[in-house]
């Protein structure tokens, strides 16, 4: 009781601090400062049609890197917490239903997130959501079949092959133009193509490749620890 | 304030309803789980507040086909992705170290987790 009544007065300061923190309620006029650069340059500086993969790929390729190395340790984490304290013994079996999507939909899901990852620079999408994709595939395998996922050597290799290419993607722009990452070590090519926008596709494919690896080794530390003690 | 500008401000107070909704729960839920699906509630709370922050009604999706001019700001949509990524994994760090927690303490109720109590 006390608790409740405690946060919401929490939550009521808090609200009442943003709402009066806000200075006038009107409507932005226009793109200012960095944006309205990036959305005037974005094109011809990278290729990409995509100015959102363009900013994550290529203006901040660095930071993405970054966020591939948090994203690597966290999944470390969570196998390693998992493998040190062994739980679970038996995986709950899976219903009817999903043993049978999983055995019919699995390939469409692979094709789809290739699509989203390849097409990055194109449309909505790029590495992180179609790895996603990707790896949703797997967790509907795992799902489907009633025996607990052994060791992969694959997964953790795609996983470090993946990581290390990033890296030499990297090192490609510094031997050439003297800039990690640089994004027109391959031609810029007509914007709007698949085979367009420098090394963007590229580094598409490596993050893809390394959020499905490590989202699956996740789904599946987590098959391996749920179940019954 | 015309009907633009309301539909502008009521989707920045939505978002920021996700957060409080989010806070609400991590401070008063007992059930561990359920504090870890509070905080992604405030995790996508968070992420809708800056993709709002570069949005500019009546603009489109910053993919540049005809009209450069009438595009949102593509930066927040950038670090949202990043954001969301890192979400993901604090989000199965969290559930991971729940469950862990609950089996070594017999439940799921964070009262009698004693260890992180002084």
């Amino acid at each position: 009781m006390i608790r409740t009544i405690v946060g919401l007065i929490i939550v009521l300061a808090l609200s009442v601090v943003v709402i009066s923190s806000v200075p006038d309620y009107s409507l932005p006029s226009g793109l200012q400062g960095v944006g309205q650069d990036y959305t005037e340059r974005g094109v011809n500086d990278t290729g990409s049609v995509n100015l959102v993969t363009a900013v994550v790929v290529a203006y901040r390729g660095l930071d993405t890197l970054g966020e591939v190395v948090v994203l690597f340790s966290a999944s470390t984490a969570v196998v390693l917490v998992l493998t040190l304290v062994p739980m679970g013994a038996n995986p709950t079996p899976s219903s009817s239903i999903v043993a049978f999507t999983s055995g019919v939909l699995p390939g469409s899901i692979v094709l789809f997130g290739i699509y989203i990852i390849t097409h990055g620079h194109l449309s909505p999408g790029g590495g992180f959501p179609g790895g996603a994709v990707v790896a949703s595939a797997f967790l509907l395998v795992m799902l489907g079949s009633n025996k607990i996922p052994g060791k992969s050597k694959l997964l953790a290799s795609i996983e470090s092959l993946a990581g290390v290419t990033f890296g030499l993607l990297g090192f490609w722009g510094m031997m050439m133009f003297g800039q990690f990452l640089n994004n027109m070590v391959l031609p810029a090519g007509s914007p709007g193509k698949l085979f367009s926008a420098g090394i963007i596709p590229l580094i598409s494919l490596v993050i893809g490749a390394k959020v499905a690896s490590e989202l699956s080794g996740v789904f599946s530390s987590y098959r391996k620890a749920g179940g019954d003690e | 304030m015309n009907a633009q500008s309301l539909f502008y401000w009521s989707l920045a107070v939505t978002a920021l309803g996700l957060v409080l909704i989010g806070l609400w729960g991590v401070l008063t839920r007992k059930n561990i789980l359920r504090i870890a699906l509070a905080f992604t509630l405030a995790d996508t709370g968070v992420n809708l507040i800056l993709v709002w922050s570069g949005f500019l009604p009546g603009r489109s999706a910053p993919i540049v086909d005809s009209s450069v001019s009438s595009m949102v700001d593509p930066l927040p949509q950038a670090l949202v992705l990043t954001s969301i990524v890192i979400g993901v994994a604090v989000a199965a760090l969290f559930v991971v170290v729940g469950v862990l927690a609950a089996r070594k303490s017999g439940s799921a109720d964070v009262r009698r987790m004693k260890e992180l109590k002084w």
